[in-house]
C-alpha cells in the first residue's frame, strides 16, 4: 500500500494535456478524481510514472444544455450530476445513477470520464448513457473526433482511447418527447458498493407504442452491455407488463456475467431481467405519471 | 529524481506553504507533516470516510487527494471545526447525545456533517443517513450519530455564542440538588468525547516520536511451505533501511494465548501454514521504503499440501500443519450432563438440523499499531492499540526474556477492537525487537489487508443440533456437535472450542445436555475472538432449531421460550450459577413492545417478524494463563485540595464506554459529582495490573475495583469529618460533595474540607481496591470456560422486508430488551445494543471472508469485505429490564457481547417468516434467499430444509 515516486504534471489546456501524455510514454496517466487511479497505484495494480493533472485544464466541468440535449464536461462529478436540475429534468438515470455511487466524498472527486475511461465493467455511469445513445468527443493535439459510445468500451478496463487521446466532452443528444429514463442498481449494501447488476433502461413513446427502447446492463459482461434483442423486441409494441417481462428475459439470456464474490453467473442473469423490468416501468412512470 | 513541488494551502484559516512530493497524499501531509491527526487512517483507498476532509467546502477522502493538487485550496480538519476555543454545535451535539463510543471515525462524521447542514439546516433522517454512506462506523450503529445531526440546533446557545471547548462535561445540574446515588444511572456524558470530537485523542498510529522508524512485515505469498533460505541482503542495501530481521533473531519462545496450546513465533522458524504468515521485517525512515525493503526480501520455499476445509484437514493422510497434531484437531472437548439418551427417548418430538456459521471480522476503524521505544534504563516502552495491555505485557516479557517489570505497556485511545485486538501481535513483537536493532521507536501498522490476514476473526462453525421436547415445548435433552475451522494456529481457540458448547445451557433450562466440540487446523488465517466468543453461531443454531420446534407443535415462538428459560439463582446442566436474570421479562417485554402478537403470521408477503434470545457472560471466570492475581485493581488519589480525584486503572477503554462508567462508579461510592474525577493514563507503570477488555468484563470486574477503591478513600474521609463534627463515622455518609450524619443530614460538611483535613493529619488520600471472582464452576475438564460472576439475558425482535425477486433484505426494525442488572450508563448502554445489533446485521446478511484455491482471502479490503453502513442501520429500539445482580457493582452486569448474541436468530426467523424458507447456512445472502425461494416455487424435496 504506497505511492512509488511519480511526476505529476497540471497542463492549463488540452492539447497540452494531450502533448504530455502522448510524449511521457505508457507509464502516463491521466488523473481527473482519482478515487479509482489512486486505489490502483496504492494497491500495486497499476505501475504510474507520470500523472497528467487535468484540474487545470479549462471548460471541462461544465453540464450545459446543447442542441436540445447536454454537453457534459469529463470532470464533471457524481454529486454535481445528481444535484443537476438540467440533469434531473432531461435524463434522470443519469442523475439517480450518480447520486448512487459509492459514498458522499468520493460522489464529490469522481469524474464522469474517470467513470468511463476507467472502464470498469461495473460501472454505473455508462449503462445509463449507452441508452440515450451518447457520443464522446476525444482529444488528440489540435485534433477532435467523435465517437459512439458503444464504440468506446472494448473490454474490462480497456477503451478506444488511442495513446496521448483524452476525453473532452461527453454529449447526449436531445431525447424526443414522451421519453423516460431510469438506472436500478442492485447492490450488496446501500451505499459505498459496488453494482452486482445495474440495468439502465430509456423508453420513448408515440402515440402509445414504443418507438424507441434501449436497455443497458453494468456488471454482466466484459463491458456494459446493450441488450439489442430487447430493443427489438420492444420496438412497435404497446408498453405492459408482459411485453416488459420478455425484454427481461432476454436480457438474462444475452448477458455474459462471471461468477465473482459478489454473486454468481445465474444470479447475475436473475437480477438481469428483475432489473431491466423494474427501469422500463419507472421509464414507463416517468413518460405517464 | 522527485522534485519536490511548492504548494500554498489554507488549513483551518491557516496558510502554508510546503514543498511536496508528488506522491504524497493530502492525508499524509497533514497528518504527518502538520501534526493534525485528527484526520484518521482507516483503509488509505478512500472506503472508510475516517480521512474526510472539507476541500473548499466539500467532504472529500483525504486519502484521495495528492497533496500537489490541493495547491491554492481551502481544507477544514476536524481541529478546524472548534475554533476559538468553541465547539462547533455539532461537537456539542455529538458528545451530549453519545454519538461517540471509539471515536475513530468521529472526525469524518462530524465534516460529513458540517457540509451536510451548511447546505440544509434542517437534514432529513433519510438526508443523514444518505451523507453518511461513506463514513464507516463499526461502534454505534449509526443510530445515536443520526440522532446527534438532527439535533445539532439545540446545541447553538441563544446568544449564539457556542459553547467553550471546556463546557460540555461541566454543564451539569450542581451536585448538591441530586436524588441519592445519582452519578450510577445517569448518562454522563463520556470523559474521552470532547477530545475525540476535537481531533484532540491521539490513538497509536498517531503518535511521532524524535527519530521514529517505520516497519513492516513480509507475509508468506503461500499456504504452507517450509522455508528453505531468506536473502536479506538487497532490502538490507536499500537506502534507509535500519534493521531486517527474520526468524533467526526472534526469541524460539512459542507464544500465544492460553498457556496449553502456544504455536506461535514471532517470525517463522522454518515453515509457514498460511497466506500471511509473518516471516520477516523491515525498520526503515519511512512507510514507503520499509515497504519496498520487503519487497527485496527474497524468500526460497518448498511447498506442501495445503488443507483449507475442515473436512479436507480431518481426512486420513490430510498434510499436517502442526507435528504435535498429527490428525489437525486441534482442541477436543466431550461434554456430557445427564443422559442425553434418555432425555430424547423421553421427548414427544426430536428435531435436528445442521447449521453453518462464517468466518466474519472485527473490522475496526482502527487498524492494530504498535510503537516500540527502548530506555537508556534497559526497559521497554510499547505503545499498543490493544484491548489487553497487561496480556501483551505477559507475552512481551515470555517472549523476550524479561520480567514484567522492565516492560511499559501504554494504552492511548483505541479505535474499537471486537476481540481483534485483545491477543498479543506481530506488530508488539517486531516493533520492539526493530527497536532494540535500531535503537530508534519504530512505529508499525497494519494495513487493512493485513487487518485481514492477522486480524483472528470468527469462527466459522459447522454445527449439528438436535433438540427434544415434549408436547408442551419442554426441552428434555440436547445434544450440540460443534466443528470448528481454526486456521494455522491456535490463539484463542481452546475458549472458542469450549464457549460454543458451554454457553447453550445458560439461556434455557436442559436437564441433559451433550456437547461435542472439535477445532481442526487449517491453512488459513488463524481465527480468534470476536464479540461473543465461539456463541453466536451456536446460538443462531439454537434459536432457529426452537422455532422450528414451535412452528411444528403449532406453539408461539415466545411461550416456547418462557417454558424453558432461566430463572434466577439456578445452577445449570454444565454447573454455572446463574444470580439475578431477567429474561423471562425481556420476553414478554419485547413481545408487547414489538406488536408481535399483531403482526407474526399477519404481515403481508415479504415482511416478516422473528425473536431470537441470548446473554453472556460478566467477565470470564479465570484468567488467560493461571495465577492468583485479583482480575481488576484500582487505585483513586484525591487531590490535594480536595476537589477532584484520580482513578488509576489499567482496564482498557477501547471505545465501549468503560472509562466512563468506572468513572461514575468512583464517583458515586465516593459522594461527589461525576465531573470530579479525573481519568489517568493507562500505563502500567502507573496503573495496577487489570487484565483487559474481553469477555465483557470490564463493568462488573473492574467497577468493583473501582467501587471498593472510593471506599476506602470514603473511610479516611469519614474519620476525619468524624472527628471535626463530633460524629462517628459509621454514622456518616457521603453524597454530593457533602459528608453528614445519616439520621441527622443537618450536621453536615464539604467533601473537599474533610479531604483536606485527612490530607493534612495523615498524608495522601488513596484508596486501593481489587476484585477477586469466587472460585466458580464444576470439576470437568474445561469447567472454568462459561464461569462468570453474571450473566446477561436479552431478547430481541426483528421485523424484516425482503425483496421477493431478488432477495434483499431490508431490517425495518429491532426491539431489543436486556437484562444488564442495574444500568450505570443508559445512554452507553444503549450505544453498544444499537452497535451489536447493526454489527450483526452485517454479520447474518452480508459478511464473510472467503478465499481463493490457494488459501488467500479473496476480499480482504473494505471495499469488498462489506460492512453495514449507516443505509442498513433499521430503527432500534433498545430496552432495559434492570435486576440486581449481587457480584456487580451497583448490582450491574455485562452489555457489550451479550446484546449481540440474539441477533442472528432473530433476523434468521424473521427472513423464514417473510419467505417460508428456512435458512441454515451464513450469512443469508440475497443469492441464497432467492435460490431458497426457486426451491420452495419449484417443490425440491430437501431444498434449504434441514436434514
Amino acid at each position: 500500500m504506497r505511492i512509488e515516486e511519480l511526476e505529476y504534471h497540471a497542463p492549463s489546456s488540452l492539447d497540452e494535456a494531450c502533448r504530455l501524455l502522448g510524449s511521457l510514454g505508457p507509464k502516463a496517466k491521466v488523473l481527473a478524481g482519482g478515487t479509482d487511479l489512486l486505489v490502483d497505484i496504492k494497491q500495486g495494480a497499476l505501475d504510474a510514472g507520470h500523472l497528467v493533472s487535468l484540474a487545470k485544464v479549462p471548460g471541462l466541468k461544465g453540464i450545459e444544455r446543447e442542441d436540445g440535449g447536454l454537453r457534459i464536461g469529463p470532470m464533471a462529478t457524481p454529486n454535481q450530476l445528481a444535484g443537476s436540475d438540467l440533469v434531473r429534468e432531461t435524463f434522470p438515470a443519469l442523475a439517480e445513477a450518480a447520486g448512487q455511487m459509492a459514498g458522499t466524498q468520493i460522489r464529490n472527486l469522481a469524474t464522469l470520464g474517470g467513470n468511463l475511461c476507467s472502464a470498469v465493467p461495473s460501472a454505473d455511469l455508462p449503462p445509463c448513457l449507452l441508452t440515450v445513445e451518447a457520443e464522446l468527443i476525444l482529444a488528440a493535439p489540435g485534433e477532435r473526433r467523435t465517437l459512439p459510445l458503444k464504440e468506446f468500451f472494448l473490454g474490462p478496463r480497456r477503451t478506444a482511447l488511442a495513446h496521448g487521446e483524452i476525453l473532452a466532452a461527453i454529449r447526449v443528444p436531445a431525447l424526443p418527447p414522451a421519453t423516460g429514463t431510469a438506472y436500478e442498481k442492485f447492490q450488496l449494501r446501500n451505499a459505498s458498493a459496488l453494482a452486482v447488476v445495474g440495468a439502465a433502461a430509456r423508453l420513448t413513446l408515440k402515440g402509445g407504442t414504443i418507438e424507441k427502447a434501449i436497455v443497458a446492463i453494468g456488471a454482466c459482461a466484459p463491458t456494459p452491455l446493450v441488450i439489442e434483442s430487447a430493443a427489438a423486441l420492444l420496438k412497435g409494441k404497446e408498453p405492459s407488463a408482459p411485453e416488459f417481462a420478455r425484454a427481461g428475459e432476454l436480457a438474462a439470456s444475452d448477458v455474459r456475467p462471471i461468477s465473482d464474490i459478489r454473486g454468481s453467473e445465474g444470479y447475475r442473469r436473475d437480477l438481469a431481467a428483475v432489473l431491466t423490468v423494474r427501469a422500463l416501468r419507472r421509464c414507463l412512470a416517468r413518460i405517464r405519471p | 529524481m522527485t522534485m519536490f513541488q511548492t504548494i500554498t494551502l489554507n488549513v483551518n484559516g491557516d496558510d502554508h506553504t510546503l514543498g511536496v512530493k508528488p506522491n504524497e497524499t493530502l492525508q499524509d501531509l497533514l497528518r504527518v507533516r502538520l501534526g493534525l491527526t485528527g484526520t484518521k487512517k482507516g483503509c488509505a483507498v478512500g472506503v472508510c470516510g475516517s480521512c474526510t476532509i472539507l476541500l473548499d467546502g466539500e467532504p472529500v477522502n483525504s486519502c484521495m487527494v495528492l497533496a500537489v493538487a490541493a495547491d491554492g485550496r481551502k481544507v477544514v480538519t476536524v481541529e478546524g471545526l472548534a475554533l476559538g476555543g468553541r465547539l462547533h454545535p455539532l461537537q456539542a451535539s455529538f458528545i451530549h447525545h453519545g454519538a461517540i463510543q471509539c471515536g475513530y471515525c468521529t472526525p469524518g462524521m462530524l465534516l460529513t456533517a458540517k457540509a451536510l447542514i451548511d447546505k440544509d439546516p434542517d437534514p432529513s433522517d433519510d438526508d443523514i443517513k444518505k451523507a453518511f454512506g461513506g463514513n464507516l462506523c463499526r461502534c454505534t450503529g449509526y443510530v445515536k450519530i443520526i440522532e446527534a445531526v438532527r439535533g445539532w440546533k439545540e446545541f447553538i446557545p441563544e446568544d449564539k455564542r457556542l459553547p467553550f471547548l471546556a463546557d460540555p462535561l461541566r454543564s451539569e445540574s450542581p451536585p448538591e440538588t441530586r436524588s441519592p446515588g445519582s452519578v450510577v444511572g445517569r448518562s454522563c456524558a463520556r470523559k474521552d468525547a470532547p477530545d475525540k470530537a476535537t481531533g484532540r485523542a491521539k490513538y497509536t498510529g498517531d503518535i511521532q516520536l524524535p527519530g521514529m522508524l517505520h516497519g513492516k512485515l513480509l507475509h508468506s505469498p503461500v499456504a504452507h511451505a517450509l522455508i528453505k533460505s531468506i536473502d536479506t541482503i538487497e532490502a538490507a542495501k536499500l537506502p534507509g533501511v535500519r534493521a531486517v530481521i527474520t526468524g533467526r533473531d526472534v526469541s524460539d519462545v512459542l507464544y500465544g494465548v492460553s498457556p496449553a496450546r502456544y504455536d506461535e513465533h514471532v517470525l517463522a522458524k522454518d515453515k509457514v501454514r498460511y497466506v500471511g504468515d509473518e516471516i520477516a521485517a523491515v525498520a526503515a525512515v519511512d512507510e514507503t521504503t520499509a515497504a519496498r525493503a520487503v519487497d527485496l526480501i527474497r524468500v526460497e520455499f518448498s511447498e506442501l499440501p495445503a488443507v483449507f476445509t475442515v473436512e479436507d484437514a480431518v481426512k486420513e493422510g490430510a498434510p499436517v500443519i502442526h507435528d504435535k497434531y498429527p490428525n489437525n484437531v486441534n482442541v477436543t472437548v466431550d461434554h456430557e450432563f445427564g443422559d442425553v439418551e434418555e432425555g430424547l427417548r423421553e421427548a414427544d418430538l426430536v428435531m435436528e438440523a445442521r447449521f453453518t456459521g462464517n468466518r466474519t471480522y472485527q473490522a475496526p476503524i482502527e487498524p492494530h499499531a504498535s510503537l516500540a521505544r527502548w530506555e537508556t534504563n534497559g526497559r521497554l516502552t510499547l505503545w499498543s492499540s490493544t484491548q489487553v495491555p497487561h496480556y501483551v505485557q505477559y507475552q512481551l516479557a515470555r517472549v523476550l526474556g524479561l520480567s514484567m517489570s522492565d516492560i511499559r505497556v501504554i494504552r492511548p485511545a483505541v479505535g474499537g477492537g471486537f476481540g481483534g485486538k485483545a491477543e498479543t501481535s506481530p506488530l508488539d513483537f517486531c516493533a520492539a525487537y526493530l527497536a532494540r536493532a535500531t535503537g530508534r521507536p519504530v512505529m508499525m501498522k497494519y494495513d487493512r489487508n493485513e487487518m485481514f490476514l492477522h486480524g483472528r476473526g470468527r469462527h466459522k462453525q459447522y454445527i449439528d443440533l438436535k433438540i427434544g421436547v415434549k408436547k408442551d415445548g419442554a426441552i428434555t435433552a440436547v445434544e450440540q456437535t460443534a466443528h470448528l475451522d481454526g486456521g494455522a494456529y491456535t490463539s484463542f481457540g481452546i475458549v472458542a472450542a469450549y464457549y460454543s458448547g458451554a454457553m447453550v445451557p445458560t439461556l434455557y433450562k436442559l436437564p441433559r445436555y451433550k456437547y461435542t466440540g472439535r477445532r481442526v487446523y487449517t491453512n488459513l488465517p488463524a481465527c480468534g475472538a470476536f464479540r461473543g466468543h465461539g456463541c453466536p453461531q451456536p446460538r443462531f443454531a439454537f434459536e432457529s432449531l426452537l422455532s422450528m420446534i414451535a412452528e411444528k407443535l403449532g406453539i408461539d415462538d415466545f411461550d416456547i421460550r418462557l417454558r424453558n428459560a432461566m430463572t434466577p439463582d439456578t445452577v445449570t446442566a454444565n454447573q454455572l450459577s446463574v444470580n439475578s436474570c431477567e429474561f423471562k421479562a425481556t420476553l414478554e417485554k419485547a413481545r408487547e413492545a414489538s406488536g408481535w402478537r399483531r403482526k407474526k403470521g399477519h404481515l403481508p408477503p415479504g415482511r416478516g417478524i422473528g425473536v431470537g434470545c441470548g446473554g453472556f457472560v460478566s467477565g470470564a471466570g479465570y484468567p488467560i494463563y493461571r495465577s492468583d492475581f485479583p482480575h481488576s485493581n484500582a487505585v483513586i488519589r484525591v487531590l490535594e485540595d480536595g476537589k477532584a480525584a484520580t482513578l488509576f486503572i489499567a482496564a482498557a477503554e477501547i471505545g465501549q464506554g468503560s472509562d466512563t462508567a468506572l468513572c461514575q462508579i468512583a464517583a458515586d461510592e465516593l459522594g461527589v459529582a461525576y465531573e470530579d474525577i479525573l481519568m489517568a493514563d493507562c500505563d502500567s507503570d502507573i496503573s495496577p495490573l487489570d487484565l483487559g477488555s474481553y469477555s465483557s468484563r470490564v463493568t462488573l470486574m473492574a467497577g468493583n475495583a473501582v467501587k471498593m477503591a472510593a471506599s476506602r478513600v470514603k473511610e479516611r474521609l469519614l474519620a476525619a469529618a468524624g472527628g471535626k463534627l463530633g460524629i462517628a463515622p459509621e454514622r456518616l455518609s457521603a453524597r454530593g460533595r457533602r459528608i453528614f450524619a445519616k439520621d441527622d443530614p443537618g450536621r453536615s460538611m464539604p467533601w473537599d474540607e474533610a479531604a483536606r483535613d485527612a490530607f493534612s493529619q495523615a498524608g495522601p488520600v488513596v484508596g486501593t481496591g481489587f476484585y477477586k471472582p469466587p472460585k466458580l464452576g464444576g470439576s470437568h475438564k474445561g469447567a472454568t470456560v462459561g464461569t462468570s460472576p453474571a450473566y446477561s439475558f436479552g431478547t430481541i425482535v426483528a421485523e424484516v422486508e425482503v425483496d421477493l425477486e431478488t432477495g434483499k433484505v431490508k431490517v425495518l426494525e429491532c426491539t431489543d430488551y436486556h437484562d444488564s442488572g442495574r444500568i450505570i450508563n443508559p445512554s452507553g448502554c444503549h450505544g453498544q445494543v444499537h452497535g451489536a445489533v447493526v454489527m450483526s446485521i452485517g454479520e447474518t446478511l452480508i459478511e464473510s471472508v472467503e478465499f481463493d484455491r490457494k488459501g488467500a482471502p479473496a476480499n480482504a479490503s473494505l471495499h469488498e469485505y462489506l460492512i453495514p453502513t449507516s443505509m442498513e442501520a433499521p430503527a432500534i429500539r433498545s430496552e432495559f429490564v434492570e435486576s440486581f445482580e449481587p457480584c456487580g457493582p451497583f448490582g450491574a452486569k455485562e452489555v457489550g457481547e451479550g446484546c449481540t448474541l440474539p441477533v442472528i436468530g432473530a433476523l434468521a426467523n424473521a427472513i423464514h417468516d417473510a419467505t417460508g424458507v428456512r435458512f441454515t447456512e451464513m450469512p443469508i445472502t440475497p443469492e441464497s434467499i432467492l435460490a431458497g425461494l426457486k426451491a420452495k416455487a419449484a417443490k425440491v424435496p430437501g431444498a434449504a430444509q434441514p436434514h
